[in-house]
């Protein structure tokens, strides 16, 4: 645990990528295979499930150090990570533990999933007896997860690619899908051949980068581009090998059991293939608004009157690999040439098809089009490189993101929260409201992003000395402040008394041209929406390009 | 009772801070009054604009530093009792910088302390905190929540000097911040002359002489020169945060900052600075100080004030003590510091 907890405390001390993945090659070349094995399954973001419940975790905290259980969560809001509340809390009796990670994770973590409350409580009691001070947080962030300590999985598979000497391409390959240190080992990880099994798992999805300094037109011939509708949907990998069907999310979480009928539909494709393209709600008419996926979402093994009632596809746009070759490193126009071949015999109602790349001939007629994103339900256009290769991560310079304009609107902040992590002393997370025909301020969104830390500063200052009323960590603020907000669409929504939600609002910036009486309306916000509303459920994570996060 | 809007109160809470009608004076006041009793010489005790000011002996020649030569002053040793009015006032060791005191003001009998900031645990730098019984005891609460434990001074010492010596290997200045009076001097006190040599920034250093003549023993530190800033390769420079951000500290190229105060004991605040390593160093109570200290006095009647002092009201409330939030009177709040 000692060379692990020096590891965690450097990575967390250190700003720079390249010194991180420095520090994690040393890791493994200093620690024992057994436990590197285990740091590489927490640093991709795993945790032990079912160990032990946060609740729990705050209860034992106050049981052990007799404070009330109320103050362990008001340091637990003050601070934002409760991993590092707890080793704030509780104090360490010894200097540090001749245990190593994977000891600790099979004597205390690993067990700990078959014990009732009272024997978890002991047995966390017994590892805060015997480990150190700078062993705490790491084996707090161990129990609570997110333990990704600013290396990315390609970082990661860069380190271990430097320790292993291959490809940080081939080690990410091999660190997808469904591993745990008890099937994979690290010499598995690294063992240069290929074995059959990785023909199941997903490559590194390639990722677009948003348009944002770059006009399109900046970005040369129309020619070199292949355009397609951007989906909204979530991004998947539909393999198949050697009769074998997976599906995986971007998330790497395997999907299949929720999506049966395509991966029936993928048995009758002829080849053995890797698919990249996204998951839809599609219906007779054609695409249909994310949130009928979202009723598909998290069900596993779907009954036949929700498929019915919800039927999906998988739009495929590109082909990684096919019949056991790797086409990653063939330009976009030869793998889209393929992709038509191997899917153009695919009988039309089927679950699998194929995505369309629009024939406009300029960059006027392509603007034109994109105007009409938000009517057809898309969120504007992928322009790829035709000579691109499928890289892995967020690259610039080969896929881009087109998307349609945010919707705008002015808010007034009616209450604010603390943040957390960087933000966890900021009043940082604000509810935003707009008029209702009655004349009151009903919040519409929440939102935490888009103020330069000097803005955060002055609002959180204008916080402080404006509370009106407490509601656990809420504060209730005069309303004064008016902001822009941005979001992609509008929903109707239980969560907010104003019945509507916005998806992926974010702070444009602060007007303080406008007074709170001049912010906009419930009614305008409806109305921005357009036919694009639609009644959605809570309950699953979807990030801000259609990735599924949580499964 | 002992405080409240009422103007037969012992002390009662102003828009510009507390005041003692028996006494007609006001302790670390804001705005401008007649006679101001000042706890320490930090801008947020120490205000200039008041007519008079009263503080303890060694607090006099910070107070100076700070106000200038201009404004009257009067200092007391550490335990005199003065009369002013029918009130009797007395300044005891606070322990949070050079000459910071608490007041303790005496009316009919019944005693009153105005801790201002203070900080019970040892440190070579300041006197030591003296604990003072009191019926009512107006608290700091800068740090009140139990995730403020401090370390032994020693081993924040030895941080710090361990990453300064790690970093003159590399040929990289290092950058502490610190308030400029005392924590600077706190810092500079613990430093380990035989890594290099120690620079301040001028805000910083001219609060070194006062420090000496008081007698406190301190490292030798030269004032930076802006000139040389590239041959500070081996050397530490103690400098206050505001000039963090700033082209003065730019100039020390492929620096390692970090930042020395109690606010480091959460990650998120240090990473949100950008800082390369933060140091929980303070000279406020932590936690155990605050609710050791508290219990101590005796006091039947605790406010809280500097702080968030909700969740220390309420927790010292469920232990039997009498213990409230001052509220400020209406006014815009100030940045509370380091
Ligand atoms: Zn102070």
């Amino acid at each position: 645990m000692k060379l692990f907890s020096r590891l965690f405390h450097d990575l967390d001390a250190m700003t720079k990528t390249n010194e991180r993945v420095e520090r994690l090659g040393l890791y493994f070349e200093q620690a024992d295979p057994n436990d590197s094995i285990w740091a590489c399954w927490f640093l991709a973001g795993n945790r032990i499930k079912g160990s032990v419940k946060t609740s729990e975790l705050r209860a034992f905290a106050s049981d052990r150090t007799g404070l009330p259980d109320w103050i362990v969560s008001e340091s637990h809001e003050r601070v934002g990570d409760l991993a590092e509340t707890l080793s704030l809390l509780v104090e360490a009796k010894v200097s540090g533990t001749s245990l190593s990670l994977s000891q600790l994770v099979e004597a205390f973590i690993k067990p700990m999933v078959f014990m009732d409350r009272e024997e978890r409580r002991n047995c966390i009691y017994r590892a805060w007896d015997v480990l150190g001070p700078e062993d705490f947080l790491p084996f707090h962030k161990l129990l609570t997860g997110a333990f990704r300590m600013g290396v990315s999985k390609g970082n990661l598979c860069k380190a271990l690619a430097l320790f292993g000497k291959l490809e940080p391409a081939f080690v990410a390959q091999r660190l997808t899908g469904n591993w745990t240190p008890e099937t994979a080992s690290l010499d598995k990880i690294l063992n240069p051949k290929r074995t059959e099994e990785s023909l199941c798992l997903p490559f590194p999805f390639f990722l677009a980068c948003p348009i944002q300094d770059t006009a399109p037109d900046e970005l040369g011939s129309v020619e070199d581009w292949q355009v397609e509708w951007k989906w909204d949907g979530i991004r998947a990998q539909l393999i198949k090998s050697g009769g074998n069907v997976m599906l995986w999310s971007r998330g790497e979480e395997s999907v299949g059991e929720s999506f049966p009928e395509i991966i029936r539909a993928a048995n009758s494709i002829p080849s053995d293939v890797c698919l990249d393209g996204e998951i839809l709600a599609w219906g007779k008419n054609g695409l249909r608004p994310f949130s009928r996926l979202q009723k598909r979402l998290g069900r596993k093994d779907p009954g036949p009157t929700i498929m019915k009632r919800e039927p999906v596809r998988f739009q495929a746009y590109d082909l990684l690999r096919l019949k056991g070759k790797d086409l990653r490193e063939q330009p976009l126009r030869k793998r889209r040439a393929k992709l038509v071949e191997t899917l153009d015999k695919l009988p039309n109602e089927f679950p699998i098809g194929l995505s369309s790349v629009l024939a406009e001939k300029s960059w006027e007629e392509l603007a034109a089009l994109h105007r009409q994103s938000r009517d057809r339900g898309v969120e504007g256009f992928m322009l790829k490189r035709r000579d691109s290769t499928y890289q892995s991560g967020r690259v610039k310079g080969g896929w881009f993101k087109w998307k349609v304009d945010p919707l705008h609107a002015d808010m007034v902040m009616v209450s604010a929260q603390l943040g957390h992590g960087k933000r966890s002393n900021l009043y940082s997370d604000y509810s935003l409201a707009v008029w209702n025909d009655r004349g009151e301020l009903v919040v519409v969104a929440k939102a935490y992003s888009g103020l330069t830390d000097k803005e955060l500063k002055e609002v959180d200052r204008f916080v402080r000395a404006n509370i009106t009323g407490r509601f656990g960590p809420v504060r209730g603020v005069r309303p004064e402040l008016v902001f822009e907000v941005a979001f992609e669409g509008v929903r109707f929504s239980g969560r907010h008394k104003s019945g509507v939600a916005l998806r992926f609002p974010r702070i444009k910036r602060r007007r303080l041209d406008k007074k709170p009486s001049e912010a906009d309306t419930l009614e305008t916000v409806r109305n921005l929406a357009g036919n694009e509303t639609s009644r959605a459920e809570d309950g699953t994570r979807i990030d801000e390009d259609g990735n599924l996060l949580l499964f | 009772m002992i405080i409240s809007g009422k103007p037969t109160a012992v002390l009662t809470n102003t828009t510009k801070g507390l005041y003692c009608p028996a006494g007609d004076f006001y302790l670390d006041p804001r705005g401008s009054v007649k006679r101001a009793l000042v706890t320490h010489a930090h801008s947020d005790h120490a205000r200039p604009g008041h007519d008079i000011y009263l503080c303890s002996d060694p607090c006099l020649p910070l107070l100076r530093l700070r106000l200038g030569g201009k404004a009257k002053m009067e200092s007391l040793p550490f335990g005199e009792r003065r009369r002013i009015g029918d009130a009797c006032v007395s300044f005891h060791p606070a322990g949070h910088i050079l000459g910071s005191a608490q007041i303790k003001v005496e009316v009919s009998g019944k005693s009153y302390v105005v801790s201002g900031d203070y900080k019970p645990d040892k440190d070579g730098t300041c006197e030591e905190f003296e604990l003072v019984k009191c019926h009512g005891f107006v608290s700091e609460c800068t740090f009140g929540l139990p995730v403020y434990r401090w370390k032994k001074e020693e081993e924040v010492f030895t941080q710090i000097n361990h990453w300064w010596a790690s970093n003159a290997e590399e040929g990289r200045p290092s950058i502490v911040f610190a308030y400029s009076l005392g924590k600077a001097q706190r810092v500079l006190s613990g430093l380990d002359t035989s890594n290099g040599p120690i620079l301040m920034h001028p805000a910083a250093h001219s609060f070194l002489e006062p420090y000496r003549k008081a007698g406190i023993s301190l490292p030798e530190a030269a004032k930076v020169d802006q000139a040389k800033t590239g041959e500070y390769a081996q050397a530490i420079i103690v400098a206050p945060p505001a000039v963090e951000e700033s082209g003065w500290t730019r100039a020390f190229k492929g620096c390692r900052k970090s930042l020395a105060s109690g606010w480091m004991t959460i990650r998120g605040q240090r990473r949100r600075q950008n800082l390369d390593r933060g140091f929980v160093l303070s000279d406020h109570a932590d936690w155990n100080g605050l609710v050791g200290v508290i219990s101590a006095t005796e006091a039947d009647e605790v406010l809280l004030t500097h702080g968030n002092g909700d969740a220390l009201a309420r927790y010292l409330c469920e232990k039997g003590i009498r213990a409230k939030v001052l509220e400020k009177p209406s006014g815009p709040q100030e940045e509370k510091e380091p």
